[in-house]
């Protein structure tokens, strides 16, 4: 572990907020936009220069860091594990800042000559600076207690701008997304609560080593599953998981497209991203004994998400659906409790965000510049006006869909390398081939029958047939910076991957003394 | 020495080039088309330079470090085979890149068209120089990828891209085809295969810890190596299959054809280089790079390992077998060019198919260890090669001219051709000597790969398939005489000739498919006079491959019976279309038989149809399932929760009407109730 000289990771979180308030009044909003973006992409950077230095395996730890007792170290780490995640939300929040831009501008005039009186565009960014520094002060933490403020605090501006910019039915939907994915949050805190209660302090991460804190089994005795499966049944529910999947659907397609951007893609693959770093080495036995109900949920989850999201129509449910499917795959990852899982849901974490980002930014381009349109039944023949927006759109499809040079191409098959690693060849070989058949298909099937139905063949509509050919601008270079670090993290794959894998053999160590 | 690297690096660069100036708004033409071309020649000539090396005994290997624990890095393997295929590759990409230059003039999708055209050959040198399995998956979706964005090229769907006849229907599914519907199609189907690739790649990681080629090879002879531990398993035959999956679909082998046929929406050019000269040999490619590699395997550890590995090879065998027949059956009817030759393609890939799945499981029954029966693999193995070799060459001419034929007629049906011979003489030579090597005849190439082929079938035993091949062969002959006395020879049924200005085809058009047409005389020629041995000394230095022949084909017997047979199909097109002149569609309207097998052979076999009835209908069928479901989710969350929640909610407010005698008796109660589980408490 190194200790920074500097408090690095506390004010990578704490200047965007800061600049945000003091702009929230200003009408400079390109200006204010730029310094947002820049500062947004400083927890990039921090990642980058730690993987050149080779000091992620080891991982980083903020210098300002308190212990409390009865609560434990509050402080903010960054390693292995967490390091391509803090990419991820880095790379989107920072190129959708921009993004917002045109598209929250016209957002506000629309809502305006309907007679609606929406927050300027600085109230517009300060709650989007909250809730993308709360994303990466949650992966930084260490300690339960300071993972569920940032759970919360992301909970609460998301909320916000649903309910201020939504569609739709937007102040109904915004309750919704707040009701749900809140109760998963209190049953995690539940579970939390009674962990720190027994345990004494709530950390899950150990300072000095930045290895998890081990087995809590002995500690908590025969409380260990029901905790187990609190924290679990929390994250499951923020995850969108089959069966507690029922707020995303509403919340992402209607939420502002920017915020769209950031909901699908970081926040609810945060949830996976929690288990790794603290249910799964907290409690190795309840993982071990539930494995395959979770790998058997994953299935279900990527070709019940994948099917349903073929008999979407509007283009934003569309996507939202995908997501829920592409959570499968984190949660097959993270189910096979080998460290090439594990990496593998990682990489899937930075893969979905990065594809789903560009393709949430791509149906936001049609709504900007077609006033609204999101009818995938009405599309038809877009690339032709749209050639940029089609390339980029198909270059988030292959994301999803892992094809090279896509850094979703590392996380497909390093699930799979990992999967295989877990299961019992002789006698699974062929149930898991089909599966894996059937869902990886699925995935591919809704990725380029849509890319059809939206970019190819005939106009089948008024507004696709006369719509006006493309003005590249900031929307469209956003979306190429986003895609272009998808495309960066193939080739560049290596230090991250080394100390990934090292935090995640870390907590395979923990789930081996259980398995035997 | 230069790195072998830059073979594929090189296309690699020129498409990043056009990808950053496309996105610069550059869109000038020739920009596009002389980068791709110029990028494609410095790899050819890169792997010529190279080849000789390989060819005097030294495997060129480099490797730059990129992810060494999973055993991935950016390693080029250039063993026999490898530069067997970066020569084919590199050099027929070449020559297709420079008639696609004046065949795509003034195309809406200039651009995109060489980018993905560059990109390809890139992803197919990577694909067989890779060193190991992730870069081969790599190189392998890049193909893919391609492929799907070139067969949708035309992605606007105008009716004179389609591939069938609009409206036409079998068993009411619509059997004409949109280059976007095309795409998608190409994408899925190969995509199948290529989960099956992926999953044998996590398969054997899982038993080795490595990803890299070599090593696998040499942990397949060990005792405790990854091919004996799955026999014990009992699934290794399985566990093959499933690895080859990816190459059964990406060389359209039954049942994976379809997509291979409705790839014809996309310019021709690239039909000629991605569906006919390379891409769809990528599965064979993989069976060619490890088919040694098991059969290696199987004859050192021999027992339960030899009998799994020789099923899965007869499997192989089969397979290939039914798709060369029955493609060939298909081709006699079409009425589009392209489609005859696409039909045409995946017959001769299971020619390959067939070749190298005879070849292992000429190890049936072989003793453990044994090297003489090894030498006789790699002779098929060679064979099958050597057939990749002579069918790129002809088939890319076949199709250039294809492409030159429609682009004169401005129809893709051969119904409106003909009379061609009188306007374009060269085109009409090229086409007899690719169609004639196509054929089979000697002493084209085409015939002496073919008999290769057909001779390692005889060797193994596999008489059936033999049998099966032999029939094709004859098939073959007729078509592809049909088709060229169609177009060359005699009047058009539809149309007439002086409706369009025939003139032979440009320069830079013509001489591509001239080049390749004599290409295929030149090697047929040379063939007997050393140039077979030459090939054979080149692929005797391939990995688990130290030496390799080409068998001898001699002028005897059953190989005599076959090429008279084969002539004499050329021969009965010629007199049938030149003298009889036969009304097909007058008999189609009259007997009922005939229009049944039309029919069946028109709608090919009716495997489109019954796919989309079962698995797309059925799919469809879960999709509407899973939705209703998913209504149903919704409404427990949405509907059912919140009604019992309210309902609860009123009951429970008229408990709270501001009434002290009712609180106070609620009070009186539960303090009653307290007390008596107190008293059963303790008491």
């Amino acid at each position: 572990m190194v200790v920074l000289d500097t408090s690095l990771l506390w004010l990578s979180v704490l200047l965007p907020v800061i600049i945000s308030i003091l702009g929230v009044r200003s009408e400079k909003y390109e200006t204010l936009a730029s310094i947002i973006a820049a500062l947004l992409l400083f927890p990039l950077v921090i990642v980058a220069v730690a993987a050149i230095k080779g000091s992620l395996s080891s991982g980083i730890v903020d210098p300002a860091y308190t212990t409390i007792n009865g609560i434990g170290t509050l402080a903010f780490a960054l390693d292995g594990l967490s390091a391509l995640v803090v990419a991820g939300i880095s790379v989107v929040t920072a190129f959708v800042a921009f993004y917002s831009l045109p598209y929250m501008k016209t957002r506000i005039e629309e809502m305006r000559t309907e007679g609606e009186e929406p927050p300027s565009l600085g109230v517009y960014y300060l709650l989007y600076t909250l809730f993308a520094v709360a994303m990466v002060g949650l992966v930084y933490s260490t300690n339960l207690i300071l993972f569920y403020l940032f759970l919360e605090l992301t909970l609460i501006p998301s909320f916000l701008l649903i309910a201020y910019y939504g569609y739709g039915d937007r102040k109904r939907i915004a309750m919704l997304y707040f009701v749900w994915t809140h109760l998963g949050a209190v049953v995690f805190l539940a579970g939390a609560l009674y962990y720190g209660y027994i345990a004494g302090n709530f950390d899950y991460l150990n300072i000095d080593t930045l290895s998890p804190v081990g087995n809590a089994a002995s500690i908590l005795g025969n409380m260990t599953t029901l905790i187990a499966a609190l924290m679990t049944f929390g994250l499951f529910v923020k995850m969108a998981v089959l069966g507690v999947h029922m707020w995303l659907p509403y919340a992402h397609a209607e939420a502002p497209t920017p915020i769209s951007a950031l909901l699908s893609p970081n926040l609810i693959g945060l949830a996976g991203y929690a288990m790794a770093r603290i249910t799964v080495p907290l409690f190795p036995d309840f993982y071990t004994a539930n494995q395959w109900f979770f790998i058997y949920l994953a299935f279900a989850t990527i070709i019940y998400g994948g099917l349903v999201a073929l008999k979407q129509t509007d283009f934003k449910r569309f996507l939202a659906y995908s997501s829920v499917s592409q959570m499968g795959y984190m949660l097959l990852g993270i189910a096979t409790l080998t460290s090439l899982g594990i990496t593998g849901a990682m990489l899937h974490y930075l893969a979905h965000a990065v594809g789903k980002a560009v393709l949430f930014m791509t149906a936001g381009v049609f709504i900007t510049d077609l006033h609204g349109f999101r009818d995938i039944t009405r599309m038809g023949g877009l690339a032709r006006k749209y050639p940029m927006t089609a390339a980029l759109a198909l270059v988030g499809f292959m994301h999803l869909v892992g094809m090279p040079p896509t850094v979703g191409m590392w996380s497909e098959i390093f699930i799979i390398l990992g999967l295989f690693r877990a299961i019992d060849i002789s006698a699974q070989f062929i149930l898991i081939t089909l599966l894996l058949i059937v869902a990886l298909g699925i995935s591919a099937s809704y990725a380029f029958i849509n890319m059809r139905r939206i970019f190819y063949g005939k106009p089948r509509s008024d507004t696709a047939e006369r719509a006006k050919p493309e003005s590249v601008g900031i929307l469209q270079w956003s979306m190429l910076a986003i895609a272009f670090f998808g495309f960066l993290f193939f080739l560049w794959i290596t230090p991250y991957y080394d100390s990934l894998l090292t935090a995640a053999s870390k907590i395979v160590q923990i789930l081996q003394t259980v398995m035997g | 020495m230069i790195d072998p690297l830059y073979i594929w690096l090189t296309p690699y660069l020129a498409a990043g080039i056009m990808a950053i100036t496309w996105v610069m708004g550059i869109r000038k033409e020739s920009f596009y088309s002389w980068l791709s071309v110029l990028s494609i020649l410095v790899s050819a000539i890169i792997a010529t330079i190279l080849t000789p090396k390989v060819y005097h005994g030294d495997i060129i290997y480099t490797v730059h470090s990129w992810m060494p624990d999973i055993g991935v890095n950016v390693g080029t393997y250039m063993d026999g085979l490898g530069a067997f295929m970066s020569l084919v590759v590199a050099w027929l990409s070449f020559l297709i890149a420079v008639y696609s230059t004046k065949y795509m003039e003034g195309d809406w999708g200039f651009q995109r068209y060489f980018f993905f055209f560059t990109f390809f050959v890139g992803s197919m040198l990577l694909l067989v120089l890779a060193d190991n399995l992730v870069l081969l998956f790599i190189g392998w979706e890049g193909t893919g990828l391609a492929s799907y964005a070139l067969i949708g090229h035309w992605y606007t769907d105008d009716e004179d891209t389609w591939v069938g006849d609009p409206g036409r229907k079998a068993l009411g599914t619509n059997m004409y085809f949109e280059p976007s519907h095309s795409g998608v199609r190409a994408i899925l189907f190969t995509k199948i295969g290529d989960i099956g690739m992926l999953i044998g790649m996590a398969g054997i990681f899982a038993l080795t810890g490595t990803l890299s080629i070599p090593q696998i090879s040499n942990l397949a002879s060990q005792s405790d190596g990854w091919m004996a531990t799955l026999a014990n398993m009992k699934i290794l035959t399985a566990f093959l299959v499933v690895f080859s999956l990816g190459a059964l679909a990406k060389s359209a082998q039954f049942p994976f054809q379809e997509w291979l046929v409705t790839a014809m929406t996309g310019p021709t050019p690239v039909s000629a280089l991605i569906h006919a000269a390379t891409m769809v040999k990528a599965g064979v490619y993989f069976m060619l790079r490890f088919a040694p590699i098991f059969a290696v395997g199987a004859a050192n550890l021999g027992g339960a390992v030899l009998d799994a590995v020789t099923s899965y090879f007869w499997i192989i065998a089969l397979l290939g077998g039914i798709t060369a027949f029955m493609m060939a059956t298909m081709a006699i009817v079409s009425r589009e060019l392209k489609l005859i030759l696409a039909f045409s393609t995946a017959s001769q890939l299971g020619y390959m198919f067939l070749g190298v799945g005879a070849a292992g499981y000429l190890l049936k029954g072989a003793e453990a260890g044994t090297s003489n029966t090894l030498s006789l693999v790699y002779e098929g193995i060679a064979a099958s090669a050597s057939h990749l070799m002579s069918h790129a060459v002809f088939k890319a001419a076949l199709f250039l001219i294809a492409g030159w034929a429609i682009h004169a007629v401005h129809s893709r049906f051969i119904d409106d051709m003909g009379n061609f011979a009188k306007y374009m003489k060269i085109s009409m030579i090229s086409m007899w000597l690719a169609g004639l090597s196509l054929a089979g005849i000697p002493p084209f190439s085409g015939f002496w790969s073919k008999e290769g082929v057909l001779h390692t079938a005889h060797l193994a035993g596999l008489e059936n398939l033999w049998l099966l091949g032999v029939i094709t062969a004859g098939i073959t002959a007729f078509y592809i005489t049909r088709a060229t006395v169609r177009v060359f020879h005699i009047k058009p049924y539809h149309r007439h000739e002086e409706e369009h200005h025939l003139h032979e085809a440009p320069l830079t058009m013509l001489l591509p498919y001239f080049i390749l047409a004599l290409t295929a005389l030149v090697i047929g020629l040379a063939w007997p006079l050393g140039f077979s041995e030459k090939v054979a000394e080149l692929l005797g230095h391939t990995l688990a491959m130290p030496s390799a022949e080409l068998p001898s084909v001699e002028f005897t017997g059953i190989t005599l019976e076959i090429v008279g047979y084969a002539l004499l199909m050329v021969l009965f097109a010629i007199v049938l279309y030149l003298a009889f002149k036969p009304d097909f569609v007058g008999l189609l309207q009259k007997s009922t038989t005939a229009r049944i097998l039309h029919d069946f052979l028109y709608d090919r076999w009716y495997i489109n149809a019954l796919i989309y009835i079962f698995i797309v209908g059925g799919f469809a069928g879960l999709v509407e399932i899973m939705g209703w479901i998913n209504g149903v989710i919704d409404a427990f969350y949405h509907v059912a929760i919140p009604v019992v929640l309210i309902a609860g909610s009123q009951a429970f407010r008229g408990l709270h009407r501001g009434r002290t005698d009712l609180y106070l008796t609620f009070y009186a109660y539960f303090i009653g109730v307290a007390l008596l589980v107190l008293y059963f408490l303790w008491g």
